[in-house]
């Protein structure tokens, strides 16, 4: 009497995908390590700032890969759910997992950012336009998960979602551009400023790049763990329904 | 029942929310979102800011520190302005000549009297080591 559907997933269930997960996670740790390794023992220390500089392997990349990772693609998959043509519930769950993610790497940026700024500035935090339109950028991506929460049907939580996340994505470039638009206590660019020339150099610069890299792929390995999730979970959920159905109709039988 | 303290959990929730975003943007306004005014602006419009409270930024004049029993007087200079700073409490660790600071206070007089000290580091990074590395803009560091 058990009623069996059938998971339509080469993607959450195929073993060359599952292994493509794994080999993104060790992959992501060896990448980590490594940047560890060079950002505490090999990198020299700063001229300002002595050994405090080592925070730049860890701080910028954690901000990347939250604002243009995790928020970038979720503005572009809830862009291709509510384009008619390519509109597909795989864009809303995937910006979904992606949100989630990055509020993680969010977070962390804030922390971070925050453990930097005490030696460095003096203070914890301070309401420039930078850290102010970062720390709008959490509430605003909360919101979207908040939402997300609110029973609907899928057609309809996608597609407000997918509103929202574009909406709070309008503060992504206001974070970056802050810095130029407005008179912070932030620093500005080093590597993206507008000359396009970094101002980092020698074995800083290559660890700062390798730190991009590996929080990149451990951004990719949370996305995809976390996508894989999403899809089962829609998929127990139906099932569940399912069960129930046919609960009701035996019940009606009897 | 159910229902009920379900909507009122989303209503708490979404309070919550929209109450923090709108602190948020309030704290962020609030600043004017230019986060100091820089010491030759700033004496440029001493009459209208009067006693009033502000960040004010300049780079620290190489010379012109010095301890005093309740903090640190030094000099700042911003493009072709020069003004004494007065300052109570220690400055941060990486308060030294040269380098860009905020200083949170007042014009007292001729003077900037303040009671907190940021230090506003550059994106520039440069190994320690002298002779061994050239800085991004080709000099020796």
């Amino acid at each position: 009497m058990s009623p069996n559907p059938t998971v339509p997933s080469p993607i959450v269930q195929s073993p060359r995908v599952r292994w493509t997960v794994r080999i993104v996670g060790v992959t992501a740790a060896v990448a980590v390590a490594f940047t560890v390794w060079l950002g505490l023992w090999v990198t020299p220390p700063d001229q300002t700032q002595g050994d405090l500089v080592r925070l730049v392997y860890l701080h910028p990349g954690v901000a990347w890969v939250a604002l243009y990772l995790a928020f970038g693609l979720a503005a572009a998959a809830s862009i291709l759910y509510l384009w008619p043509r390519t509109r597909s519930l795989f864009w809303d769950r995937l910006a979904a997992a992606a949100v989630e993610v990055g509020v993680v790497f969010n977070v962390c940026t804030l922390i971070s950012g925050s453990i930097w700024g005490r030696p460095t500035w003096g203070v914890w935090w301070a309401w420039d336009a930078r850290l102010t339109s970062t720390a709008v950028l959490l509430v605003l991506f909360l919101g979207y998960l908040a939402l997300r929460r609110v029973p609907a049907e899928p057609e309809v939580r996608a597609r407000r979602s997918a509103f929202v996340a574009l909406f709070a994505a309008v503060d992504v470039p206001i974070v970056h551009f802050s810095v130029l638009w407005w008179k912070t206590l932030h620093q500005g660019a080093t590597v993206l400023n507008p000359n396009l020339s970094p101002t980092i150099h020698g074995s800083m610069a290559w660890t700062l790049l390798l730190g991009f890299v590996a929080l990149t792929l451990v951004f990719v390995w949370m996305l995809l763990v976390r996508y894989r999730i999403g899809f089962l979970e829609d998929w127990l959920g139906s099932s569940e329904l399912d069960v129930a159905l046919l609960e009701r109709r035996a019940e009606g039988m009897a | 029942m159910a229902h009920a303290t379900h909507r009122l959990r989303y209503a708490v929730v979404g309070l919550v929310l929209v109450g923090s975003f709108a602190f948020l943007l309030f704290k962020g306004l609030g600043t004017a979102l230019n986060f100091y005014l820089p010491a030759d602006q700033a004496v440029q419009q001493k009459a209208s800011l009067g006693g009033k409270t502000f960040n004010l930024e300049g780079v620290v004049e190489p010379g012109s520190i010095h301890a005093t029993p309740n903090g640190v007087d030094f000099v700042v200079t911003s493009g072709a302005t020069k003004l004494p700073v007065v300052n109570s409490g220690s400055p941060p660790e990486l308060f030294r000549p040269d380098i860009p600071v905020i200083a949170v206070g007042h014009f007292d007089g001729g003077t900037f009297v303040s009671n907190q000290i940021l230090v506003k580091h550059s994106s520039n990074y440069i190994a320690q080591h002298p002779a061994r590395v050239t800085a991004p803009n080709g000099s020796k560091q």
